[in-house]
């Protein structure tokens, strides 16, 4: 046996910098905090650098490959998804600073434990490798859990132990799974799978599709596909607004890229069984999302079920791949991010820590009623977000729909077009409602300032920026289609 | 010339946006003045443009930009002014600027003054876009504008419920022949490729004989709706609410012409399927004899006016379906000076009387409004077509093409209706301006219009007694350069002289009769009430009567039908069905989300077996 040769250059560092340094952030939290405790505005200060350092190290990354004994791989898709879940973080983090106190906010923990979930969150995708993918997953869940319970209401805590328990199932899923394939190819890493299930012409096709089942139960937990969607009302309630909103956005982004790097061969596969399971889960998922999303008095409820809607409607761009519905699905998570934050801060400038607004909900729709006529600002920018996620042109999500739709239809899914068009056209239904409470009720109450108590100005700018992307999105188009789609296709997408 | 083109054609367009743009306001003087000089404008380019014509013999011919490019269907937005056209916007433009002028005099004290001068100069650009065009898709577009403007004006008055009525009434009729126009238009691209004049007349003799057939008649169907030919004329009698200026653009310029004018205009269509033209020939005889019979008895003074353009329409398509369009479009232009006239000074009587139209209630108007009296002698003259006025040159014409193309029904038919025209002419003339002054029992102040408008009426007189004999050459020479040139000659002078003599003296009798018979009148005589005729002409033969019981009320049982049984039972409830059905599946699978996490971990399980079982029959139903 050949000793390990420890080679710098061999083990290509820049690879692993944007983790290193979000890591390093993360322990620099820690280790101050034994020493002095300080202000929220002091770590939200350390971590929004931490971000954007690690967004300038993605960009020094020129040489896209493997790295750290082949393990990373760093390839397009990883670029653009770590740009996902860092700028969804960048977003996400100023929220922190609210007018109110929220107690999660007093501990430096909190930061930590968020700096570890990207971490988490950017290993996951930065790899073809089962192992460090599931190292990766669990890191950033186990965070995940832990901020979620920090928010400290019974709810959250409750929500948090939901989501720890089903999120041990599903890794266990996913232990099988990739134990199966393991075990069919003699390798933990996709791209040798693929080489090997592929050079034997899928011979052994019911363990795969066992391997294939546990997969997508344990991905599907992650993206919440029905039937494995039940966690997402409880714990996006039970979680503080922001972190519902990031949570319909950054783990489903690093579910989906390892969901693209799994099941793309499979999916490709002649007999097509994988890409009809995949159909089926896809549009149940949208459909279900949507119909449950209908029924929804609660705002953030309503928010969460069509988060489940939105993310069925991505995982179609899986099932079809092409390169333009793989351009589609990044564009898609792209424009969602700036209006699903949006919408779920604007939740969360509504909130006071201990009052809720009615016994059952904190944002329930009743509580919106006229609000354009006492808080005219705010009436208008939720409802532009609404009209965005409601696929209204020329706001963001409409494009991101146009071009899966696009997709759907020359990949030559017809009915699967038919079956986005309709669950669009449903899902219009909700987010009018609520454009219909603010705009066409009489106000609940007089006071208007209920609706930005919590509102700072860190808080505004994060709304502002949100708000000016969706509607200048048509701008962003092009210039974004076109660097994600460099990057997908050098990834060989 | 084309810059002189785009003047004649824009400027009522311009008139039309200045004064709409003042449609909000109470009346302001400016917005009668600019369309009206924008009209006077427009004349004078038009004027050039048929003196360029005249002397050059060339069209004026401009493309101002491709208008439909969609695949290899490309259609530019062109514009041409051609002999026939030079003919049109000349007649057009004439009686419209001298309407225009009139009008600001007529319209002074009505609210919406500004409005009106928007609608009628937009009427004036519809039809100058009509008859400009060089394609049939732009004539078309001219088509439906005129519809629209003639519904706009109709109901000007929308606030009394007979006007909207009426405007309805014409906007849908002329939608059903429209249809066939626009079938007729798809045909021949369908067939050519094309809708541009120029390549369709060059390529007829390519076209099926039964297509051409086909063509020919959907076209005639959308003509027999613009020019209300039986039997679909009702509406231009009922058209008569709108106010009298109206009255005048419709049946004198901007509208029943278009119908001739697209018989002409597309005469080498029609000239390969005689049988078609015969089919006009003949309607064209009929509607002219059955309109001057519902004019004989009729007691509004609009009405009859209006059944006399019916009857007279029906001269000019008698001209046109036998070839000899350009005694078609003599006709045309020689009516449209005497009718505008007619009408202008119905209105100054309708004015004079405060808004009577029964001529029965009038009588020795002579008196009070010398200058209407002889104006509308004067049309009537031309009407009934007495040497040496316009209406002879013309109708004498069409008598003897009938009789020369050896059509004698038609031409008995025709004289008969000659006689007929002048007999209910001078019976309004005698009824409203001589005899008794029975207005005086209604207590009525009888007062001349405004001296502008009568100078306004006056062109259209001197018009409506040269326009024959004076042009009669010129126009000849000119139009027979793009027209069939036939000329229609009695090869025996004394048959040509008998027809023309005994035309004259019997048309001379029927104007005798009409005035002993009415001069002495004293009041409406009911004791004919009971007479068959007189009900039967007096109720337009019950053909509104026919239209309502066998077209409207079906239709209307039909329409309420498929609303409350269709519509409402079926359509709306299946959507409703849907609506919440979706939703209560959404309330169904709420209950799946207890919160229960046993049950959620359950439910994930089950999840996964789910995708196995599914899994494992796509690969054996793979396989």
């Amino acid at each position: 046996m050949e000793p390990v040769k420890f080679d710098l250059v061999a083990l290509n560092l820049n690879t692993i910098m944007p983790m290193l340094i979000t890591l390093g952030g993360a322990l620099f939290i820690l280790i101050i905090d034994l020493f002095k405790k300080l202000d929220k505005q002091f770590y939200v200060t350390v971590s929004m650098a931490t971000m954007l350092l690690a967004i300038y190290a993605i960009f020094q990354i020129n040489s896209a490959g493997r790295g750290f004994f082949d393990v990373m791989l760093v390839d397009g898709v990883a670029v653009i998804s770590q740009l996902i879940i860092l700028g969804a973080s960048v977003l996400f983090m100023p929220l922190a600073l609210t007018g109110f106190r929220f107690r999660e906010f007093k501990f430096a923990e909190y930061f930590a434990f968020f700096l570890f979930m990207i971490a988490g969150f950017q290993f996951m995708v930065s790899t073809d490798n089962l192992i460090l993918i599931f190292l990766g997953l669990e890191t950033g869940s186990l965070a995940l859990y832990a901020l979620i319970a920090m928010h400290n209401r019974q709810k959250s805590l409750e929500s948090a132990l939901k989501y720890f328990t089903m999120g041990a199932f599903a890794a266990g899923l996913f232990a099988f799974g990739s134990m199966i394939f393991y075990g069919i190819t003699g390798s933990v890493e996709i791209g040798q799978m693929k080489t090997v299930i592929e050079g034997n012409n899928f011979s052994n096709m019911p363990l795969i599709l066992l391997g294939t089942a546990f997969m997508i139960a344990a991905l599907g937990f992650k993206l919440s596909i029905v039937p494995f969607h039940t966690w997402t009302p409880d714990v996006y309630e039970g979680a503080s607004a922001p972190l519902a909103g990031y949570m319909s956005i950054v783990p489903k982004i690093a579910g989906f890229v390892v969901a693209l790097r799994f099941f793309d061969f499979l999916a490709m596969a002649d007999d097509g069984v994988v890409q009809t399971l995949l159909w089926i889960a896809a549009v149940a998922t949208m459909t279900i999302g949507n119909i449950l999303a209908l029924v929804q008095d609660g705002v953030k409820r309503m928010l969460a079920y069509s988060s489940v809607s939105h993310a069925g409607f991505v995982m179609t761009a899986i099932l079809m791949g092409t390169t333009q519905a793989h351009v589609g699905m990044f564009l898609y998570w792209t424009l969602f991010l700036f209006t699903n934050l949006g919408a779920f801060a604007m939740l969360w400038i509504s909130r006071h820590p201990s009052k809720q607004f009615d016994i059952r909900y904190d944002h329930p729709f009743t509580k919106f009623s006229g609000m354009v006529k006492i808080n005219p600002v705010a009436a208008v920018m939720m409802a532009i977000f609404m009209l965005s996620l409601a696929g209204i042109p020329p706001f963001a999500v409409y494009w991101g729909k146009l071009y899966l739709i696009g997709a759907a239809i020359n990949s030559d899914h017809l009915y699967l077009a038919l079956i986005m068009a309709i669950n669009s056209a449903i899902a219009v239904y909700y987010y009018l409602k609520l454009v219909v409470f603010m705009f066409l009720k009489d106000p609940s109450q007089n006071d208007g300032t209920i609706y930005n108590m919590n509102g700072t100005f860190p808080l505004r700018l994060v709304l502002i920026v949100a708000a000016v992307f969706v509607i200048a999105s048509i701008a962003t188009i092009e210039p974004l289609s076109a660097f994600i789609q460099t990057h997908v296709v050098a990834s060989g997408f | 010339m084309e810059n002189l083109l785009y003047t004649a054609l824009f400027a009522p367009l311009v008139g039309s946006i200045f004064a709409g743009v003042l449609g909000g306001r109470s009346k302001m003087m400016i917005a009668g003045l600019v369309p009206s000089i924008l009209l006077l404008v427009s004349l004078a380019a038009s004027l050039v443009l048929l003196g360029h014509v005249l002397s050059t013999g060339t069209a004026v011919a401009v493309t101002m930009f491709d208008w439909i490019n969609i695949g290899n269907f490309n259609v530019a937005f062109g514009f041409q002014v051609d002999q026939v056209t030079a003919v049109m916007i000349c007649v057009v433009t004439v009686v419209s600027a001298m309407v225009h002028i009139y009008s600001i005099g007529y319209m002074d004290h009505d609210k919406g003054f500004n409005r009106f001068f928007s609608y009628l100069s937009l009427f004036v650009f519809s039809m100058m876009f009509l008859v400009m065009s060089d394609n049939f898709l732009g004539l078309f577009v001219g088509w439906e504008g005129v519809g629209v403007c003639s519904y706009l004006l109709v109901g000007f008055w929308y606030h009394k419920r007979s006007a909207s009525w009426a405007a309805n009434e014409a906007f849908i009729m002329n939608r059903v022949a429209d249809l066939g126009m626009l079938l007729g238009i798809a045909l021949i691209y369908w067939q050519l490729g094309t809708v541009k004049y120029d390549e369709v007349f060059a390529n007829v003799d390519k076209l099926d004989m039964t297509v051409l057939l086909w063509i020919t008649g959907l076209l005639f169907v959308g003509a027999m709706g613009k020019s209300a030919q039986f039997p679909l004329h009702t509406w231009l009698a009922d058209a008569m609410e709108g106010p009298t200026p109206v009255s005048a653009l419709i049946h004198a310029a901007t509208m029943v012409t278009a119908g001739v004018y697209l018989v002409v205009r597309a005469n080498e269509l029609y000239a390969p399927v005689p049988e078609v033209g015969y089919f006009i020939a003949c309607l064209g005889a009929f509607v002219a004899m059955f309109a001057a019979s519902m004019a004989l008895v009729n007691r509004d003074m609009k009405r009859i006016i209006a059944y006399s353009t019916l009857s007279q329409l029906g001269y000019m398509f008698v001209a046109a379906g036998l070839g000899a369009y350009w005694v078609a479009l003599f006709h045309l232009m020689t009516h449209a000076f005497f009718k505008a006239l007619l009408f202008l000074g119905a209105g100054n009587v309708m004015h004079a009387m405060h808004d009577e139209l029964d001529p029965f209630k009038m009588g020795g108007l002579r008196k009070a409004m010398k200058g209407t009296f002889i104006l509308m002698t004067l049309a009537s003259v031309a009407l009934a077509g007495i040497w040496p006025l316009a209406g002879f040159f013309s109708k004498d014409l069409i008598l003897e093409v009938a009789f020369v193309e050896h059509h004698f029904i038609l031409y008995t038919v025709l004289l008969l209706t000659a006689g007929l025209t002048a007999f209910y002419s001078f019976r309004l003339v005698a009824l409203i301006f001589h005899g008794e002054e029975r207005y005086k029992l209604f207590g009525i102040h009888p007062h001349e219009a405004y001296r502008f408008m009568l100078i306004a009426m006056s062109p259209l007189a001197i018009l409506a007694v040269i326009a024959g004999f004076g042009f009669k050459g010129d126009y000849f020479a000119m139009v027979t350069q793009m027209l069939p040139a036939t000329e229609y000659h009695v090869h025996s002078p004394v048959v040509y002289w008998t027809m023309v003599f005994g035309t004259q003296i019997f048309v001379g009798l029927a104007i005798a009769y009409a005035y002993i018979k009415y001069v002495k009148v004293k009041a409406f005589d009911p004791a004919i009430e009971s007479n068959f005729f007189y009900k039967l002409l007096i109720n337009q033969y019950y053909i509104p009567a026919l239209y309502e019981k066998f077209i409207t009320v079906p239709y209307a049982k039909l329409s309420r039908f498929a609303w409350k049984q269709i519509d409402q039972r079926i359509v709306d409830a299946i959507v409703d069905l849907i609506a919440t059905s979706i939703y209560k599946l959404g309330e169904v699978s709420k209950r799946m989300h207890t919160g229960n996490l046993s049950t959620m971990l359950r439910l994930m399980t089950l999840g996964f077996v789910i995708v196995l079982v599914i899994a494992l029959a796509l690969q054996m139903m793979a396989k």
